[in-house]
Formats: structure tokens, C-alpha cells, sequence
């Protein structure tokens, strides 16, 4: 179906409410409401053209068009094109309708566009999210008259203290990715319910970006540290977006390294998952030989940017460091090796007793809860949605390889397993179709400049699913970088996981999102059978990098 | 079959034999990184000339520079670096290198600081601060011979310098613009 069919559709169903609609190549179909027909708008997308809702934008455009905006950005995948909802609030006291009952995806969007934008939404409960208990009152750090270097002297907040007897077990460990906290419910070994506390360590990276001391080519950089084990993912979706809104053209070589750097990161990514899936249940053999193979693709991964991770070899417009004939041979030998060691090892794994028997039939996910929360990556294709950036909405060199997308329906743990361990498999086959195509040429473009006031989307299938960075441009900087990490959208669809369950499944299932703040899980389970929320234990549950707490 | 897939963990067995010990006994043992690694960045003091691309292009500001009485002080500090090699890349005349040394850790942050101290240089006519450093002005002169006339100069003195061309041009002589 071409832009113009869709364009077609959509006017005809949102032309009685649209201000404007607009197609813009490098984000997609832009259709402009008044916040009173956001509602419906929402609903006609969301609902009756079934796209996947992928993130929303809150942007302070006073010093523009003296407006508070919101951009959300819905997804056909079938055809690869976004349909982005804006809308315009006022700028004195912003407010728009909320959408979190038609989309339920939407939920921690606004929570976020209130705590950082201070735009209210109507009719559902706002409170303190992302930003920490002591931040001020009434200052939003997003909005363009708050400055970076902004300081603000904390709040008291009082919370009662815990009551009855607790046991804490082991180190709140900040630095080692991003720690969260739930709180199980539980009736003797049930979970009957779920809360979940996070952004513990919101480093307002954001806002940074937009600060004077980042230009265009010094964000990749911010980007890559988004995330420890998928950084490559936000430069490169970064990078794309900028390149996208300018229109800048990259040549083919660079695209070429990139989706391979991408793949050799999600092999390192999933041979890590997979080792601490094996941890969590017990067999710790293979959590020992998963992280053996995942050393030599380490060392590649080395050998091809100059470092581990974080390999700080993308900028907008190409790659800093080019693939040559020794390269390319280590590539092989590698995959070579890791292919027969692979495989008898994903053969064990899936064949031992522990791990096939804990993992079957929990944590399931059923398909149509997947679909409200429009979840993404490995939980989505576990859950029978057949989803995945690279083929949905091509970047880098996607178009030119094929692979196959593992699709499983069952939505339980072992599910989200196989999908991960089919997918190293298939990245091992990417990697080798992108080296036999490799064309020659220059890594990086020639010319780079970036007009103001356009946006841009990029997206990147990271290993724990769709990454997508919204930017508008501006002067030597963005004037706004949106970022929806994966495990953004994917967070919400443990309560759902949770729920029900046996409270000895709850950290493999926690697990088997593959959350990006793995080290430290606090977990407060709350006994309900007492009635009493105050009667605490707290346990502990090993994280995902094998750091117990 | 079903034996077999009885049997199949016991595979684990074969697998463990076959790799062996593969960690190393580090730092006694050969080195962990691959000729492509990135490490700490060396400055060439007979090279640098203190103009700051690098410090323009550095990412996390790990370098600074700075100016203090007749010096431009260009610093290093090893903490804030994340050794990305960019500083490498824009450096016009290659003082820097990227190095392969990775074990930085110290118990003091003097340690981690290194810095560069460039003189100013003064100009030829006042003998007031050039804002520029000499190596600053042989480059200036490499790339353009023909600026090696006026780069000696401050822009107060240039003007003056070049009013005074124009003029004599024009005819005027040079006991008008003396005394
Ligand atoms: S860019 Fe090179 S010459 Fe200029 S200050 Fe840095 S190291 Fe020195
Ligand atoms: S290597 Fe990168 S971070 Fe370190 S000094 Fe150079 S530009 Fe800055």
C-alpha cells in the first residue's frame, strides 16, 4: 500500500477532526488535532487502523509557536509508516485529555510529559514518576526556562517508615544499570498484585542533549551510555533520526557496519540473557559456558570499534572506523566457531529438565494483553506478535538481508527463551549475508548539515526490542531528543506476567523481559493474608547480571 | 529416543572437557585487549600547539583549556575520558595518539591529570597578548605564506598597519602618522 493510500484512509476517518495532515518522509504521516478531538483521534488510530502505539513526544514549543506539544507516534507495521498524533495545549496552564484508558500503553508517557513538561492530563491520577521524591514542586526540568545546570534545593517529603519485621538482603546498587523496585503482593505463595517503582536513576539526559555544552556529533557518545548492554542501539536509532530530519545522505559502507556492529551486539546481548536465565534456575553450568562464548564475541566486538562496549565508532552521517580484509576473516572465524558451540550448547539448554520445566507455562503473557500494551522485541514474537523494527521498518542495511523473524504463541517464559535463542541463529546468518554484500566506498558523508525545526524518527530493533528516538532539530543541537528505550514499554506487561503466579517464578519472569536495570531488583513482598500492607519481608532476587542482592 | 533425551545433559560433560580452562591468569598472563583497543591518549608536547580543537570535539569535556596570565593551559584529566579517540581525529597537526594503556586506576586525582602549558605570544608592534600561541602562528603561516606579513600582530595593530598601507598607498608619508 502506497503513502497515498494510507493518506487516502486517513483522511477519510480523521479528516472530520484534523486540523492538518501532513506527510513528512522522515517521521511519518502527521495528523494535527485540537485537544479536544485527541480522544477520538487516539481512539480511531489506535482501535479501528490497529497500529501499534511506539512512544509520544511532550515538547515545551513556547519559544516557537507559544504552545506546550505533544507528538504521539503510532505505528502500522504492516507497512511501515508511523501516523503521529500532535496536538497543542496551552502554555500557561497546559492540559490536555487523557488517552491512558484507549491506550493503556500510553499511561507512563503522560505520567512522564507531567512530572518533566508539568502538562497535566485530565481525568486520571497524576503523581511524582520519574523525577525523585525531593524534586521541588512546580518546576519541570524539560521546559526550555529551566536551565540544565538548574539546582534546586530538595523538598522534604516524609514517608512512614516500614513496620514489623524485615529482612534486607544486600546492596541498592545505583551504578550498575538502572535498579528498580517492585512490590509483590502475595497471599502465601501467590502474587496477587504488583507495583512497580522505578527511574531511581533518571539522569535527565535529555535535557542535556539540549544543552549548549552538546553539539550533534557529541550525542552519539550521551546516547551509547543510555544502556550498558545495548548502547550501539540508541546511537546509531539517534543517528538515524538526525540524519532522517536532515536528510543526509549516509553512504551504503557505513549502513553496512552499523547493522553489523548491531548484530555482533545483540549475540553478546542474548548470550548474556541466556546465561542468566541459566543462573536464575539453578544451572549455573550454563550460565558458565554461555558467557564462554559470549567472550570471544566480546573480543570481536573489540577488534571491529576499539572497545567491549560502548564502542563509540557512530557519528551523524557515518562510522568512525572501517572493516578491512583481516576484519572480516576474524568475523568469519568467529562466527564459524560460535555456530557449532552454539548450538550444542542451545541444544542442552533447551533439553535440561530445570530449566524447560520452570520455564514452560509462567510468566505468560497472553497476546491480546501483549496488544494493549503494545509491547515489543522478544516478549512481543513470545506472545504471537509478529513484530520486529528491522523488517517492519527498515534501517541501516535490513533491506538487503533476509532472515526469519521466530514467532511463538505461547507467551510463557520458555517462549521468550526460544525466540532469544533463535534469533542468535539468525543474527549469526545476518552478519554473513552483510559481509558477502559488503559495497566499498567512503564511511562517512560527505556533507553534514542540519536545518532547524525538523523531525526526525529513528528506530532500531535493540535486543530487547523496538528502540525509537524522536528528535527535532535545532541550532547545532537538537531542540528536543525524545528516547523510549525498550524495556520502557515492556515494563507495564509484568503485572500482567506477575499476576497470579507462583512467587518462586517471579525473578525468572522478571527476568524474561530482559529488563535493562538487571543488577539490583528490590522486590517488597507485602503478605496480604494479614491484612496488614505494614507486616514487610523483603527477599531477595538475583539479578539479571548474576549480582545477587 | 526417549533415553536419549534422557541422557542429553549429561552432553554437558563433553562440552566442558572439550573447552577447558579458558580464563586467564591476568596480569600475569598475556594481555586481555586486541590491537584495536582503545585506551588513554597521549599528548605530544612538541607538537601540540593549543588551539583546542580537541577540547571542542571531546565529548564529556575531559579536556579543558584554560588561560592564565601569559599561558594557555590545555588539561587532560583521565577521570572524566571515555576514550573515544575523537580528540585524535580532529587534532590538525596528529599531536595526539590513542594508546593501548587501560590500567589507570590511582588513589590520587593528580594522577589523573595531565597538562600542557603554552605561552602567549606578544604582539610585534604593542607588545600586548596575542591570544595566540607561536606554533599557533607557524601554522597559521604554513597554511597561508601570505598572512606571515600581519599574524605577528594584534588586531589593534593590524589596523592600524593596514590604514597605514592604504594611506601611503594613496600617497601620504610616514612622518604624518609619527609623533
Ligand atoms: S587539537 Fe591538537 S594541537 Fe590543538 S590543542 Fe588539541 S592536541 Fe593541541
Ligand atoms: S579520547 Fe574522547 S573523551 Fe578522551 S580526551 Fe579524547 S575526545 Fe575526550
Amino acid at each position: 500500500m502506497s503513502v497515498e493510500e494510507i493518506l487516502d484512509i486517513i483522511r477519510e476517518k480523521l479528516g472530520g477532526i484534523a486540523e492538518d495532515i501532513r506527510y513528512v518522509e522522515s517521521a511519518g504521516i502527521i495528523v494535527r488535532v485540537k485537544p479536544v478531538n485527541l480522544r477520538e483521534a487516539s481512539h480511531i488510530v489506535h482501535d479501528v487502523l490497529d497500529a501499534y502505539f511506539r512512544t509520544m513526544m511532550a515538547v515545551d514549543e513556547r519559544p516557537i509557536n507559544n504552545t506546550f506539544a505533544a507528538y504521539y507516534v503510532y505505528g502500522l507495521d504492516d507497512k511501515g509508516i508511523n501516523i503521529i498524533i500532535e496536538t497543542h495545549a496551552d502554555p500557561y496552564t497546559p492540559v490536555l485529555p487523557s488517552i491512558a484508558d484507549i491506550v493503556p500503553a500510553a499511561d507512563w508517557y503522560e505520567l512522564e510529559a507531567w512530572d518533566l513538561l508539568g502538562i497535566r492530563f485530565k481525568d486520571r491520577k497524576l503523581y511524582r514518576f520519574v523525577l525523585p521524591d525531593d524534586w521541588p514542586e512546580g518546576l519541570y526540568p524539560l521546559r526550555k526556562d529551566v536551565d540544565y545546570t538548574a539546582r534546586p534545593s530538595p523538598r522534604i517529603t516524609y514517608k512512614p517508615p516500614l513496620q514489623g519485621p524485615r529482612l534486607p538482603v544486600g546492596p541498592y546498587h545505583p551504578a550498575l544499570h538502572e535498579p528498580e523496585y517492585f512490590e509483590l503482593f502475595v497471599e502465601g505463595e501467590r502474587v496477587v498484585d504488583v507495583e512497580y517503582n522505578g527511574f531511581h536513576v533518571h539522569r535527565g539526559i535529555e535535557k542535556l542533549a539540549e544543552s549548549p555544552r552538546f553539539t550533534y556529533q557529541k550525542v552519539p557518545f550521551l546516547a551509547e551510555r543510555i544502556c550498558g548492554i545495548c548502547g550501539f542501539v540508541h546511537s546509531v536509532a539517534y543517528t538515524l533520526s538526525v540524519e532522517n530530519a536532515a536528510k543526509i545522505e549516509v553512504p551504503e559502507r557505513a549502513q553496512y557496519i552499523r547493522s553489523i556492529v548491531l548484530e555482533v551486539e545483540r549475540l553478546h546481548s542474548h548470550l548474556l540473557w541466556l546465561g542468566v536465565a541459566c543462573h536464575l534456575l539453578g544451572y549455573d553450568a550454563g550460565f558458565m559456558h554461555s558467557w564462554r562464548i559470549r567472550e570471544k564475541v566480546m573480543v570481536l566486538a573489540e577488534l571491529l570499534t576499539g572497545s567491549r562496549k560502548t564502542y563509540g565508532i557512530n557519528l551523524v552521517g557515518g562510522v568512525r572506523k572501517d572493516i578491512n580484509m583481516d576484519k572480516i576473516t576474524a568475523i568469519r572465524n568467529t562466527l564459524a566457531w560460535l555456530r557449532s558451540e552454539f548450538a550444542k550448547l542451545a541444544d542442552l539448554v533447551t533439553s535440561v529438565p530445570q530449566i524447560v520445566r520452570r520455564a514452560r507455562g509462567t510468566g505468560v503473557l497472553p497476546r491480546d494483553e501483549a496488544r494493549k500494551l503494545s509491547v515489543v522485541g522478544p516478549v512481543a514474537r513470545a506472545s504471537g506478535l509478529d513484530r520486529d523494527v528491522r523488517r517492519d521498518y527498515p534501517y541501516c542495511a535490513y533491506k538487503d538481508v533476509s532472515f526469519r523473524v521466530p514467532v511463538y504463541t505461547e507467551g510463557d517464559n520458555l517462549a521468550r527463551l526460544m525466540v532469544r535463542v533463535e534469533e542468535i541463529f539468525e543474527s549469526m546468518d545476518i552478519i554473513d549475508q552483510l559481509l558477502d554484500k559488503l559495497p566499498g566506498g567512503s564511511i562517512m558523508a560527505e556533507k553534514i548539515e542540519v536545518p532547524e525545526g525538523l523531525i526526525g524518527i529513528g528506530n532500531v530493533e535493540a535486543p530487547r526490542g523496538e528502540d525509537i528516538h524522536v528528535v527535532i532539530t535545532g541550532r547545532g543541537r537538537p531542540y528536543r531528543w525524545r528516547v523510549r528505550a525498550p524495556t520502557y514499554q515492556n515494563i507495564p506487561a509484568l503485572k500482567v506476567m506477575l499476576r497470579d503466579t507462583p512467587l518462586a517464578d517471579a525473578p525468572l519472569t522478571i527476568a524474561s523481559i530482559d529488563p535493562c536495570f538487571s543488577c539490583t531488583d528490590r522486590i517488597v513482598v507485602i503478605d496480604l493474608k494479614t491484612g496488614k500492607k505494614e507486616k514487610l519481608q523483603t527477599v531477595s532476587i538475583p539479578g539479571g547480571c548474576g549480582c545477587e542482592i | 529416543m526417549s533415553l536419549k533425551k534422557l541422557l542429553k545433559p549429561f552432553k554437558l560433560i563433553s562440552i566442558a572437557r572439550r573447552s577447558g580452562v579458558v580464563t586467564v591468569l591476568y596480569p600475569y598472563q598475556k594481555s586481555l585487549i586486541t590491537t584495536e583497543f582503545r585506551g588513554k591518549i597521549s599528548i605530544d608536547a612538541t607538537k601540540c600547539m593549543g588551539c583546542g580543537a580537541c577540547v571542542n570535539a571531546c565529548p564529556p569535556n575531559a579536556l579543558t583549556l584554560s588561560r592564565r596570565d601569559d599561558t594557555i593551559i590545555l588539561n587532560y584529566f583521565i577521570g572524566r575520558c571515555i576514550f573515544c579517540g575523537r580528540c585524535a581525529e580532529v587534532c590538525p597537526v596528529g599531536a595526539i595518539t590513542v594508546t593501548h594503556e587501560f590500567e589507570l586506576a590511582s588513589t590520587s586525582t593528580r594522577d589523573l591529570n595531565e597538562s600542557l602549558v603554552h605561552r602567549i605570544e606578544r604582539c610585534s608592534g604593542c607588545g600586548g597578548g596575542l591570544g595566540a600561541t607561536s606554533r599557533m602562528l607557524q601554522y597559521v603561516i604554513l597554511h597561508s605564506p601570505a598572512s606571515e606579513n600581519y599574524v605577528h600582530l594584534c588586531p589593534d595593530c593590524r589596523k592600524k598597519k593596514l590604514i597605514q598601507s592604504l594611506a601611503m598607498k594613496m600617497g601620504a608619508r610616514t612622518e604624518d602618522y609619527e609623533g
